[in-house]
């Protein structure tokens, strides 16, 4: 069989590889891409069950995923084992490592929260001082914001706050329930704005990589996808320093096999990009791969109860919907013990309330679940992490994937700047449940561990200096231009945004720029 | 022209008939309908325990059973027994204590403690938390996690859904179930059959 060359090698297939494979598919570039996992058939590979018929009685098999707090018996299995492919970590600095290798990744599981970063993010430094800002603004990225916003249909409200960039969104001019209101208002009083959340509607339900970008790039007859191959190493001409071939492996039957490729597109997810770079010795004369590993703080927040809505009188002007807190701490003033800030994510219950939220039991339990029945309120934090060089993935050479392929090794933690503003998010969030007439009935100031909130960002870094950055800022190898890095390793900082409409929006970005590029012969 | 079909060593085709009857015709039933759990973990002490805390917090109310009728003592059992040795501990050594508790406060094993008793032991130690979050300080933990343990095992057993069924409501917690996409892929060899998370790195 004669060997083929591939124009564009695309590794992973979630929201940064199907955005790649679109944009450059639609400008007649060929691209193959490669996943790491099976396509999935959900009304094959699913049935609606109750939790009773399940073999643990939906308690989930005993020691199944410890690290994926997200996971139910219902759902265990489309997440990554941690038995199969392996990290590790200090026993004392515990990492949530959530994965999914399906065809379409992580973007067939997502909350679709859709925030643009602002200039607060992307020059954080020249506001604050602390960490680097990123080689680009937001006015460099408004336009594909707005383009990737029409693609996913995001809901949203006109707000005119510069920490939470208005965007190209379907109008959200609905009104507020009643609770919601009265938190709106107890937020004014306070000056904490209180706005519509922004979502992507998609087509469908669904807004993932799989019904809105990579159905348009097979359209297009030139892209090619192989499931069920994981990719064990790159390597580069040795005349050229370019990169040139993927070696990788059947995930099933374990024949090892290579492709050559003109230009090599890492979309395989934040940690796996980074672990694939560096088992294979590339792109790192800066040192910096690996570092730089940011995520946001989840977990902290606070349950709350309703009273007018109790003993059988919620109803849906009252109750229900959600709102978002965005940044506003260290905007035009400064926090006495942290830096950044963060945002809290608002929702109105009109259903069950959850039993751990009351220090009662049997009967009186059950006459409280029955009084409190759609009263439910909860308020919880999406917090930036700061940038620190210390926190960083390496290879552990001593330990192996289910492929033979070395793991990562996840050091990183939390440290005063993170739990301080942990307890002013639940300190202020009580107090505007207080100010709103709510019943509190639990808190909690402790974050769930690193990487919870599946928003590992960083690693691969980008930046104007080769010598501190490994990506420039298209999302280019410094050290190898044609090596294109396009999901979340890019970012400089986390901001308290979910990152997912960013990084599809870089990726579109570094396709259309890559496509330009090798229409010049310039890779 | 089509490969030929597997055969038996006779004249049938093995999978004759088959595609014919797709789906087969039959209403699989989950086994806890009709047959009990064996319990063979905790000791006998401990189950009786088990037993009483469970008819404590989650009593029967409005046709619904209570923790022993729904079988949540026995199924917990088995799942605590298949469970990571922390876990393990944390309900064996929590169960003890609660009953030397009542031999302490009552003179009598907390199996035979009365309801007003058993709240003098188990209030005390009673939390609102938040999902993940449980207390920390380990028998505050048991007795907040076995309380969620027992509601859970309660509310999602197969007699709750049958109550909720006769009463009209709604079967709880039911959800859309992946099964195994495809086989998972675990080393043989011994030393990576179980890799060791949380491993420190050598040097």
């Amino acid at each position: 069989m004669a060997e083929e060359i591939v124009d564009v090698l695309i590794i992973g297939s979630g929201h940064s590889g199907g955005m790649a494979a679109k944009v450059l598919t639609e400008k007649g570039i060929s691209c193959l891409m490669l996943n790491a996992g099976p396509v999935t058939d959900p009304r094959k590979d699913t049935e609606v069950k109750p939790a009773y018929a399940l073999p643990y009685r939906g308690f989930m098999q005993p020691g199944q995923l410890p690290h994926v707090f997200q996971a139910s018996e219902f759902n265990a299995n489309t997440w990554v084992d941690e038995k199969e492919v392996p990290y590790t970590t200090d026993p004392n600095q515990p990492y949530n490592w959530v994965r999914v290798r399906l065809f379409g990744g992580r973007s067939l599981f997502w909350s679709r929260q859709s925030f643009r970063l602002s200039d607060y993010e992307f020059k954080a430094k020249s506001h604050d001082g602390y960490g680097d800002d990123w080689p680009i603004s937001l006015a460099d990225v408004a336009p594909y914001y707005s383009r990737v916003e029409q693609i996913f249909r995001v809901s949203g409200h006109i707000d005119n706050l510069p920490q939470y960039p208005d965007g190209n969104f379907v109008p959200d001019n609905s009104p507020w329930t009643g609770c919601m209101q009265r938190f709106v208002d107890a937020g004014k009083r306070k000056g904490v704005p209180v706005c519509k959340a922004r979502s992507s509607q998609g087509v469908d339900g669904l807004a993932s990589s799989v019904n809105l970008l990579l159905p348009d790039a097979f359209a297009t007859g030139k892209l090619r996808a192989i499931p069920n191959v994981v990719v064990r190493q790159l390597s580069v001409d040795k005349n050229t320093g370019l990169v040139n071939e993927a070696h990788f492996v059947d995930r099933i039957s374990r024949r090892e096999m290579s492709v050559k490729a003109r230009v090599v597109v890492l979309a395989a997810g934040t940690l796996e990009s980074t672990r694939l770079l560096l088992n294979s010795h590339l792109a790192n004369s800066s040192g910096v791969m690996g570092h730089y590993l940011i995520d946001q703080i989840y977990g902290a927040g606070i349950q709350c109860s309703v009273p007018e809505a109790r003993d059988g009188k919620s109803n849906s002007q009252l109750m229900g919907g959600s709102a978002l807190i965005p940044r506003f701490r260290n905007i035009d003033s400064k926090a006495p013990n942290f830096l950044r800030g963060y945002a809290l994510n608002v929702f109105s219950g009109t259903g069950g309330m959850d039993p751990r939220n009351f220090a009662a039991y049997g009967v009186e339990l059950q006459k409280k679940l029955e009084s409190y029945h759609g009263s439910g309120f909860s308020a919880g934090i999406m917090g930036e992490v700061l940038a620190r060089y210390e926190n960083h993935v390496r290879i552990n050479k001593d330990v192996v994937d289910a492929w033979d392929i070395p793991v990562l090794h996840i050091d990183t933690k939390y440290t005063d700047n993170e739990f301080n503003m942990a307890r002013d998010a639940v300190d202020t969030a009580s107090e505007l449940a207080e100010a709103a007439g709510f019943e509190i009935l639990a808190k909690n100031y402790k974050p769930n561990p690193p990487g919870y909130s599946i928003h590992e960002l960083g690693t691969c870094r980008m930046g104007n200096d080769p010598k501190t950055s490994v990506l420039n800022k298209w999302s280019q190898s410094h050290d190898i231009k044609n090596l294109f890095v396009v999901d979340g390793s890019s970012f400089v900082s986390s901001g308290w945004q979910n990152p997912t409409i960013t990084l599809t929006t870089l990726s579109m970005r570094a396709s259309e720029y890559l496509a330009e590029q090798m229409r010049l012969g310039n890779v | 022209m089509p490969a030929p079909a597997a055969t038996a060593p006779g004249p049938v085709p093995w999978m004759r008939g088959l595609m014919e009857v797709k789906p087969l015709p039959m209403t699989p039933l989950v086994p806890d309908t009709i047959a009990q759990t064996n319990a063979t973990f905790f000791s006998t002490q401990q189950m009786a325990t088990l037993r009483r805390l469970g008819e404590i917090l989650q009593p029967a109310y409005k046709g619904y059973p209570n923790a022993t009728e729904a079988g949540a003592p026995e199924f917990l059992d088995f799942l605590i027994g298949a469970s990571p040795e922390d876990r393990k501990h944390l309900y064996q050594s929590g169960l003890d204590r609660l009953d030397s508790e009542a031999q302490q406060h009552f003179q009598k094993p907390f199996a035979e403690v009365d309801a007003a008793q058993a709240d003098q032991l188990i209030r005390p130690w009673l939390r609102a938390w938040m999902n993940e979050h449980p207390p920390t300080e380990p028998y505050e933990l048991f007795i907040n996690m076995a309380h969620n343990d027992i509601r859970a095992a309660t509310v999602n057993s197969e007699p709750w859904s049958e109550a909720a069924r006769k009463a009209g409501q709604p079967t709880p917690n039911v959800d859309l179930y992946w099964y195994p996409i495809d086989p998972d892929l675990h080393r043989e060899a011994a030393s990576l059959a179980h890799p060791s998370m949380n491993q420190t790195l050598k040097n």
